[in-house]
């Protein structure tokens, strides 16, 4: 049954991937241009949605949260920063790639999928060597912001929402886009 | 009801609303499967079955992702299928192996090159987001949703690095 559901979630999580334009390689790297702020746009209304719904559910005791990513301050942050590399080098990452295979995408689904499979076999074999102390380092285990900062999680969710707002006011009407230059 | 049809068919939505469509999924999988949204954990599972025949006694892939199918692996798979639904409904679905013309106008228009830069970023990103403790869809998005503060850092560490590749990437064209 778990099965089923992730199944079903998959191919919506795919599907809003695919009519967001993600998985085309000029959306992802247009984005590090700054000059298509699709990525940031999505992805800011997605965690709004989610955390006006989930928040209240978490508050009427209906649901506690699954899995909360671990926060391991330099760890989340080089990460980060090598991720990004990769990212605007390829135009792509491991979700947008598994939706731009099933477009038909060849180079997506060989030479993409046999990259995550060899880092991921490469990260597996090599984790025990700088892991555990890269975790150690600033670890505030698994926390959420509201629950970290003791903050009345309705408040943060708020304000989270209003400085999305913003920022879509900044990006659509106040040029934060740089235009694309002509040849 | 034809409006709804048009919109479906429609190759590319506004972010805006694509992004509530995944926001109702990330409140659904929260709800229903009572886990999170992922793609690389789930490249991690399957790289478990090739880390174990290199290094059976490998504690990453005995302990902490273990070889299977799991419920990350099937997320992918959904993933895949639900790329192959979105290209069904505007017509887009086609076999390639080359991307657009700003791909090559960036690195030229040899496809051996693209393989093999998908190939080397493909590296890249999964063993990133091995160290972060996940992908932009297991950590950012999964992540932000839940107001993780982990979430905040990897996409502040992403932007930034991106922004720096692309300007060396592009340079004067940037």
């Amino acid at each position: 049954m778990t099965y089923v559901i992730a199944l079903v979630l998959g191919v919506f999580f795919g599907f809003a991937l695919n009519k967001a334009g993600l998985t085309k390689y000029h959306k992802i790297v247009n984005q590090f241009r700054l000059t298509d702020f699709a990525v940031l746009k999505f992805m800011m209304t997605a965690l709004v949605v989610t955390a006006l719904g989930v928040y209240p559910l978490r508050a009427l005791g209906i649901i506690t949260f699954p899995a909360i990513p671990e926060t391991y301050i330099v760890g989340n942050l080089v990460g980060g920063l090598i991720f990004g590399v990769g990212m605007a080098l390829a135009g792509f990452c491991p979700g947008t790639a598994m939706a731009g295979a099933g477009e038909g995408k060849w180079d997506y689904l060989v030479p993409g999928l046999l990259g995550f499979l060899t880092g991921a076999v490469i990260f597996g074999l090599t984790y025990t060597s700088f892991m555990p102390q890269l975790k150690a380092i600033a670890n505030y285990g698994s926390v959420v912001l509201p629950d970290l900062w003791h903050i009345n999680p309705y408040l943060a969710v708020f304000v989270f929402a209003l400085m999305a707002l913003v920022l879509f006011y900044l990006i659509d009407r106040m040029g934060m886009h740089r235009k694309e230059k002509k040849d | 009801m034809n409006w709804l049809v048009k919109q479906i068919r429609k190759e590319e939505w506004s972010p805006y609303v694509a992004g509530i469509l995944l926001g109702i999924v990330g409140i659904l999988t929260v709800v229903l499967a009572h886990a999170l949204l992922g793609a690389s954990g789930g490249f991690e599972n399957l790289a478990a079955y090739i880390g174990k025949a290199i290094n059976p006694s490998n504690t990453y892939f005995n302990y902490i992702m273990p070889a299977g199918i799991t419920y990350p692996v099937v997320l992918l798979v959904g993933i895949f299928f639900g790329g192959m639904l979105g290209a069904l409904s505007s017509g887009t679905f086609k076999f390639r192996t080359m991307d657009s013309e700003q791909w090559k106008a960036a690195y030229g228009k040899q496809t051996w090159k693209r393989w093999l830069l998908l190939f080397v970023g493909g590296i890249i990103v999964e063993f990133a987001a091995g160290i972060a403790g996940g992908c932009t869809s297991g950590l950012a998005i999964s992540g932000g949703m839940l107001l993780a503060p982990a979430a905040f850092l990897f996409i502040g560490g992403m932007f930034a690095s991106g922004i720096v590749t692309a300007l060396i990437v592009y340079g004067k064209k940037y």
